[in-house]
């Protein structure tokens, strides 16, 4: 365990090396982000222009949400999308090996061994639309207050769990870096909450695809909307998640077999 | 007898492939339906190898020489058939065996692309657990036997093909494997490159005691290493043993070569003595088969007298001796 | 030139029927986002007694169908390409063969379109049911519709292809993208629809092209502009197809001199 950490922080510090050699790519990925998310707020004043509350989430909610949503898509673009994007791509060029010849979880190395550290600034823009939020909501109990980060963690497996199980796809149909896509356009449902949506589409987006809940569920701790026993169940579906996803993951592995060269 | 480090009995692998017609009309029926088809890459092999051997094995291009070497570092499951290397089944990956060898290909990097190679030393290190001081004893020893000096702290992306493999090595053979399997390390690298890399070897070789299985298609790599050839075309076996016998088997003639003081004119008449191959500047080559050879110099020698600057007898080059077991071999296949 | 199309067709298609999987995964791409957009603007509508301005929640529902319907049909995504073929220089040779490394888009945005329409189109079906949308489509509007969604396509590739162009110069072209794509966001009738932009946005969208390519085709379908109008909005598609037109042409004569200049 305390090995993996330490190769975390190798990997970390890798990429920041590199990132900062580009000072210029950075600033402007940093300023990319603001502009995403500034729209994005531009978009909920503009429904909040023709009413106060949807589905009982006012402007003050509705901005925690918005906040949770680009922390968790921050997280994703930061930790997991390029380690993906790469797993894809080796996994295409069946130069996959290497992490299979090592004495090491392939998981590990292939899931979480590049990260976008300026995606941290999405992240950090979350946190702020969140406090933004807050700023309306009158008062913040402790409980919400621990359950919050708690809830914001599990939503981060949540999404691993997703991807990981998505990307064990490409084992067998070898092209499917337009599964990113779909995840990147699935992730967009999470800037409202989950019980906006239809039926069926609100089953998948808590299900299948626990792209609202990972965002959906946060929000609604921190404004006081969930019970402790909401959260118990968040966090065993969050490790059942994590442990199923893994297994697919392995199952799918073995049946990776590489091009030839 | 010892025991044997790499232990394979009937090893196979079968590919299934989609095939693919041209025209569009073909192409939409495989949008709904494919055909498949099975490519025997390799097709039932058995050898046996020593500790501290190097083995050549060697074939043509698709004789299954990567997917067995695949095979052996568990990178894919067999079809059938059974292996063992130190013991252990490669294909159950268990990280003991993964510690204990290392594949190493010419044309993949394992080495990321934007850093440099000691950042990623630090990575493997931690990935093998290996001590800081057994880690630094091996780094110190590969870079001076490579070289590797000041390249291993520029961005890899910077390096050129033959310092990467270079680098590639030193990442490749960091926690000390006891098994190496090298599949085609020089390839695309210059003549002195080549040398470099190959005597690193050998001194890795003797100093480690490591066991090494490598292809290649520069048979100078083969010559200068390996004792003993495995040879494999279409995923069978079809030579295992000395290299120094390949040619006694594969190719039952020798070659002569006769040197003339007179420049060999055209008039003289040698073909009574065997075929003749080429003849230029006074030297003249002979093909003469394997049992007569002695024969043959003893009648040249005595037949030329005076006329004779230098002669010599000697085994058909290996690439010809090779070359000639590929196409004889597809000749009798497709009789 | 109708025989290289011929053949430029039969690769894709080929290329294409080797991923399957990824046809539909494409076709997901355009229906999501307007059905998130619509389901808030559902939830707002009932939260106003199911009615905003003249669209009540059938009327949201038909024009995010239109919407995603339009953003199949003039999706264009060859920026990233060859942006990448740019900064890796695989461009070159293309630029050796005697044809137009535009046709090669075409021809794959084509066939990418042809394959998506039938999967989509059930979908959208099936939406239309969950969301028991309300088209007010007349026949005139159908026949204004094909033209507008065709030179809709035409200007979402061509300003693809001039944002694309700009990796000549430049080696953020996603930073470039990225800010048009969130200008679309806005102005393009994704968030709302073009009608419901409060104040000022409003008319800022019409100056803007990100409108002409998926808001009015959209209304236009579902309907929601008379005929009379409708022309007036296609006239505007036709300027700005012009205006990339002719944008295409200069940027990409200099371009094609800048990037053998650098010979890469
Ligand atoms: N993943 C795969 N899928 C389908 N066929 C494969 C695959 N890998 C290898 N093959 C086929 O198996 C045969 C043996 O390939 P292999 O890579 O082992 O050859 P090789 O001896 O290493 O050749 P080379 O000298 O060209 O590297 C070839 O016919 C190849 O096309
Ligand atoms: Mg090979």
């Amino acid at each position: 365990m305390t090995r993996y950490l330490r190769l975390l922080r190798l990997f970390f510090r890798a990429e920041l090396q590199y990132e900062l050699e580009y000072r210029l790519n950075f600033v402007l990925e940093i300023v990319e982000t603001a502009v995403v998310t500034a729209t994005s707020v531009g978009a909920v004043l503009i429904l909040f222009s023709y009413t106060t509350v949807l589905n009982g989430w006012d402007l003050g909610a509705m901005l925690v949400l918005l906040g949770c949503f680009y922390l968790v898509q921050g997280f994703g673009e930061f930790a997991l999308q390029p380690s993906f994007e790469k797993f894809l791509e080796n996994v295409r060029l069946g130069t996959l090996d290497f992490a299979l010849l090592k004495p090491a979880s392939p998981q590990f190395q292939v899931t979480l061994r590049y990260f976008r550290v300026a995606q941290l600034a999405q992240m950090a823009l979350g946190a702020v639309v969140v406090a933004v939020g807050l700023s309306r909501i009158p008062a913040i109990g402790l409980a919400e207050a621990i359950g919050f980060p708690i809830a914001l963690i599990c939503g981060f497996v949540l999404i691993y769990a997703l991807l990981v199980a998505l990307s064990t796809f490409a084992f067998w149909f070898v092209r499917v870096d337009n599964l990113m896509a779909l995840y990147w356009s699935f992730m967009d449902a999470g800037r409202f909450p989950v019980d906006v949506y239809p039926g069926w589409l609100r089953v998948t987006l808590s299900s299948a695809v626990p792209i609202g809940v990972a965002v959906t569920v946060p929000a609604q701790v921190i404004a006081g909307r969930l019970d402790p026993l909401g959260l118990g169940f968040l966090i065993l579906g969050t490790i059942a998640a994590f442990i199923l996803a893994s297994r697919f993951w392995r199952i799918g592995l073995r049946s990776y077999t590489g091009a030839s060269a | 007898m010892t025991e044997a480090v790499v232990d394979v009995r009937e090893l196979r692998k079968t590919f299934r492939v989609t095939e693919r017609e041209e025209g569009l009309a073909a192409t939409l029926r495989s949008f709904v339906k494919r055909r498949r088809k099975d490519v025997n890459a390799v097709a039932g092999i058995t050898f046996r190898i020593d500790p501290g051997e190097i083995v050549g094995f060697l074939g043509p291009n698709g004789a299954g020489k990567t997917t067995t070497l695949k095979m052996l570092s568990g990178l894919l499951y067999p079809s059938a058939g059974d292996a063992k290397v130190l013991g252990y089944v490669p294909w159950r990956r268990e990280n003991a065996y993964l510690g204990l060898m290392t594949l190493l290909m010419g044309n993949r990097t394992q080495l990321v692309w934007d850093i440099p190679a000691a950042d990623s030393f630090r990575v493997l290190q931690e990935i093998y657990r290996i001590p800081e001081d057994r880690f630094r004893a091996a780094v110190n020893e590969l870079t001076e036997l490579l070289e590797l000096q000041e390249l291993v702290h520029k961005p890899v992306r910077n390096l050129s093909l033959g310092e990467r493999m270079k680098v590639e090595f030193a990442a490749g053979l960091i926690h000390s494997p006891s098994v190496a399997f090298l599949d085609e390390p020089t390839i695309g690298l210059d003549i002195s490159m080549q040398v470099r890399i190959r005597r690193f070897v050998a001194e890795y070789n003797r100093r480690t005691g490591a066991t090494i299985l490598l292809t290649s298609h520069y048979m100078d790599d083969v010559v200068a290493l390996c004792k003993r050839v495995i040879v494999i075309h279409r995923g069978r076996l079809l030579y295992d043993g000395p290299l120094a016998d390949l040619a006694e088997r594969m190719a039952p003639y020798k070659i002569i070569t006769a040197t003339l003081h007179d420049g060999a004119a055209p008039s003289t008449d040698l073909d009574s003595y065997g075929t003749v191959v080429s003849r230029d500047e006074g030297r003249v080559m002979l093909r003469v088969d394997r049992q007569v050879a002695p024969e043959r110099t003893a009648r040249l020698v005595n037949d030329l007298g005076d006329r004779l600057a230098d002669i010599s007898v000697e085994d058909p080059p290996i690439e010809e001796i090779i070359d000639r077991v590929f196409t004889s071999e597809q000749a009798t296949v497709s009789a | 030139m109708i025989r290289t199309y011929r053949a430029l067709l039969v690769a894709q298609l080929q290329a294409a029927s080797q991923y399957r999987v990824q046809v539909l995964l494409w076709m997901l791409f355009s229906v999501i986002r307007p059905v998130i957009f619509l389901a808030a603007w559902v939830a707002v509508a009932n939260a106003q007694g199911g009615q905003i301005g003249t669209y009540d929640v059938r009327d949201f529902a038909a024009y995010y169908i239109c919407l995603s319907l339009v953003s199949c049909l003039t999706a264009s995504w060859n920026a990233y390409e060859f942006e990448y073929e740019v900064r890796f220089g695989r461009l070159s040779p293309k630029l050796l063969r005697p044809l137009h490394p535009i046709h090669y888009a075409v021809v794959e945005n084509l066939v990418a379109k042809l394959t998506q329409i039938v999967p989509l189109s059930i979908v959208l079906v099936f939406i239309s049911i969950t969301f028991d949308a309300r088209f007010r489509t007349t026949p005139a509007h159908v026949l204004l519709f094909v033209p507008s969604v065709m030179l809709a396509a035409a200007l979402s590739f061509l300003s693809g292809w001039v944002l694309a162009t700009t990796a000549f110069w430049t080696t953020r072209v996603h930073s470039v993208s990225t800010f048009w794509d969130r200008a679309a966001f806005i102005f393009a009738g994704q968030i709302a629809p073009l009608a419901l932009l409060p104040g000022p946005l409003q008319a800022i969208s019409l100056a803007l092209p990100f409108g002409y390519v998926l808001g009015v085709p959209a209304e236009i379908l579902r309907g929601g502009v008379s005929p009379s109008t409708a022309l007036l909005l296609m006239a505007g598609q036709a300027i700005w197809l012009a205006i990339f037109f002719v944008a295409f042409q200069r940027v990409w004569r200099a371009g094609v001199r800048q990037y053998s200049g650098v010979g890469a």
